[in-house]
């Protein structure tokens, strides 16, 4: 069993009923004879053997339903890599004790009619004997059991087989019993098959059932609902009584819930308010904390450099950069795009230098390498206008189809590039060399009136987009 | 230089309303205000405001976006209840916000220019100038919403003609979003101040009637429409 995989069992075409006895003979092993020959035996003993034919007639597919079933439901991933990782040599030892335990399941289930057998068939084909083994990839899957279908169907029918032994060797049944509460567990397990998984695995997880304990929890509430059930249906005796008591019960219930709709209705109104409430409250907590982490500090340290207006100047203007982002920028819009990072960059120059710097920005594009450099040529760019050009720094940043470009306007004194030592790199190389070097270009106009920087970085590609054009697109 | 180059025609006693919620900020606006203005009324609430400008009738109202009361409506609320006196009263929005919404609102429900309010008293006080002389004034940000919003290549066919900007009009708000007060704009375009002005009111009218759907889109956000 362990060295060629059993055959699945299938009806054979090859038939003279219905091919019960060739598929049992070929799934088997035995002679087909044999198997025939043991059929009509045991439809002699008390008609057991045409049960089981008509039982497996009903339940085992033909061979060509079979292949069908394989085609639309392969079988699991896992599935034959399990089944082969079992057969490399030298690994002799798990290949035996998976065989061992294959054989012991499907020797436990074989008096009940094989279900276990019919199953292995069914569900898995091929890759069915090391899937019945205790290694089996349905054993990954949580609490799902391998087959608990076919294990309920044998339970059920040795419990019926039990009774009925019971019954022939004179043992006094309370059928009156058990057969209520057998109806109530066979309802409650065809219910739970009834559920596709999700709704399974919801289930489980709302009535706390995957936690330990849960179980516990979840098994004794269906004891409880299934004895309450089993003695209303038993003790009574009569049904009109029953019927009676439930219909009273319910008229009880219902009016209950008349009385008490209002009631819980308001309950659940304040509920609600109390909620709305309470994330309000949280709101402004989170405001009030936020206020007081930025703000609040701020305005002390302030009051405490009043006399440096540079400082002064410097701690109001990042506090009201850190606000405004903070109030109309939504978490993580334009990150990692131009406009942003230059806005950074203008930033850090404030921070560094006390001198404002207004930025404005008009379209958008993700950072590359050359506006990576473009926004360091820049920062050099604003660095020097708020240190020498004294006043507030006005930079544009304009994205279009053809370019990105900057401009940075200081109104300070002036200078002449002629005039600019040589050993002084800073415009020379960090400006004009970096946009050179990158594909762009770098124009310095300087006059009594200011100084204005204009770099420009022609478009590789055309990933840039205005508001007005992404708007266009669209409409 | 800053602030030396726009020398709007000086009016003699511009009556002026100050409307902001903030009385600390109406009060430290007034005493750097020049003295040739007149603050003939305040006001902190859009109610107050349309009856302090119903009565007092002023030249120039200078106005936050945000204000209480009313219908909620704030800056843009006073101005479209102010209708009645739209051809004598002009309107500056004086703004600390940056969300693009409000400044057009107000815009659109009719001021003459947007100014914000870091900006300096001087700055102030030759936008209020400005505009009671008929002017638009634009600030670098509204001109950087303007380009925006209405796009950065001109326009080629006649009949869009309010859905785009010409290509002068185009240097013009560029040069205004990078800085350049009237004056150097109009040095660095060759052209009078006067020619300047005139295109900035030009596209002030298109911003104010352009149905654009990026100026749509915002007003209908704020139930303008």
């Amino acid at each position: 069993m362990s060295t060629s995989p059993t055959p699945p069992l299938t009806r054979s075409a090859d038939r003279w009923l219905a091919g019960v006895c060739q598929g049992l003979a070929m799934h088997l092993g035995w002679p087909v004879r044999l198997v025939r020959a043991g059929m009509v035996l045991a439809v002699f003993a008390g008609g057991a053997g045409a049960v089981f034919y008509g039982f497996l007639w009903l339940f085992v597919p033909t061979a060509d339903e079979m292949l069908r079933s394989a085609e639309r439901r392969p079988v699991s991933p896992i599935a034959p890599a399990v089944s082969h990782g079992f057969q490399p040599p030298g690994s002799g030892a798990a290949q035996e004790v998976a065989g061992a335990s294959a054989v012991t399941l499907a020797a436990g289930s074989a008096p009940q009619g094989s279900p276990g057998e019919k199953a292995k068939g069914r569900a898995s084909g091929p890759a069915g004997a090391a899937a019945g083994s205790g290694a089996s990839p349905g054993g990954k899957r949580g609490h799902t059991l391998p087959y608990a279908r076919e294990i309920l169907t044998g339970s059920g029918l040795l419990f019926l087989g039990g009774i009925l032994v019971a019954r022939h060797l004179g043992v006094n049944v309370p059928l009156g019993t058990i057969l209520p509460g057998a109806a109530v567990l066979a309802g409650a397990a065809i219910a739970w098959m009834q559920l596709d998984d999700a709704r399974r695995t919801g289930l489980v997880s709302r009535s706390g059932a995957n936690r330990s304990g849960g179980w516990i929890r979840l098994l004794a509430g269906l004891a409880m609902v299934i004895g309450g059930v089993l003695v209303v249906v038993s003790g009574s005796g009569s049904w009109e009584q029953t019927w009676l008591a439930l219909l009273a019960s319910i008229a009880v219930l219902g009016g209950v819930a008349l009385v008490l709709l209002p009631w819980a209705l308001k309950f659940w109104r304040d509920l609600e308010r109390e909620r709305t409430g309470r994330i309000r409250e949280t709101e402004r907590a989170e405001i009030a904390a936020h206020l007081h982490d930025s703000v609040l500090q701020t305005l002390a340290l302030i009051q405490r450099r009043a006399g440096s207006e540079v400082d002064v100047v410097r701690l109001a203007r990042a506090q009201e950069r850190e606000l405004r982002a903070w109030l109309y920028q939504h978490p993580g819009e334009g990150a990692g795009l131009m406009a942003e990072r230059l806005r950074t960059a203008a930033a850090e120059v404030e921070d560094a230098t006390g001198q404002v710097v207004d930025v404005v920005c008009v379209g958008d594009a993700p950072v590359s390498e050359q506006h990576e450099a473009l926004v360091q040529a820049c920062r050099e760019a604003m660095l020097n206008a708020a240190r020498h050009g004294g006043g507030a720094v006005s930079v544009y940043l304009e994205i279009s189809a053809a370019a990105t470009e900057v401009f940075v306007r200081d109104r300070g004194r002036g200078f002449s590039l002629a005039t600019v030592p040589a050993d002084r790199l800073g415009i020379r190389e960090s400006i004009i060399g970096r946009m050179r070097r990158h594909g762009g270009s770098a124009e310095i106009l300087s006059s009594a009136e200011g100084t204005d920087v204009r770099l420009r970085l022609p478009s590789f590609e055309s990933t840039t987009t205005t508001k007005a054009q992404r708007a266009e697109e669209t409409r | 230089m800053s602030g030396t180059a726009p020398e709007p025609a000086e009016i003699p006693g511009i009556r002026l309303v100050i409307v902001d919620d903030h009385a600390i900020f109406r009060s430290g606006l007034k005493a750097d205000l020049d003295p040739s203005l007149l603050v003939v009324g305040e006001a902190g609430s859009v109610d107050d405001a349309v009856r302090v400008i119903a009565e007092v009738r002023p030249d120039v109202v200078l106005l936050d976006v945000h204000l209480p009361g009313g219908r909620g409506g704030g800056g843009h609320e006073v101005i479209t209840s102010s209708a009645a006196l739209h051809g004598t009263t002009r309107f500056l929005a004086l703004s600390v916000s940056d969300a693009a919404e409000d400044v057009v609102s107000v815009i659109r429900a009719g001021a003459r220019g947007y100014i914000t309010k870091s900006a300096s008293g001087k700055d102030i006080t030759d936008a209020i100038n400005r505009v009671a002389g008929g002017d638009a004034v634009f600030s670098p940000r509204l001109a950087g919403f303007v380009l925006d919003a209405f796009g950065t290549s001109p326009a080629e066919i006649a009949d869009d003609e309010l859905d785009r900007l010409s290509a002068r009009e185009l240097e013009v708000m560029r040069l205004i979003a990078r800085g350049y007060s009237y004056k150097e704009v109009a040095k660095e375009l060759f052209i009078g101040i006067k020619t300047v002005e005139t295109h900035v009111s030009a596209v002030l009218r298109k911003l104010q009637l352009s149905s654009r759907h990026e100026l749509t889109h915002w007003a209908a956000q704020r139930r303008l429409l």
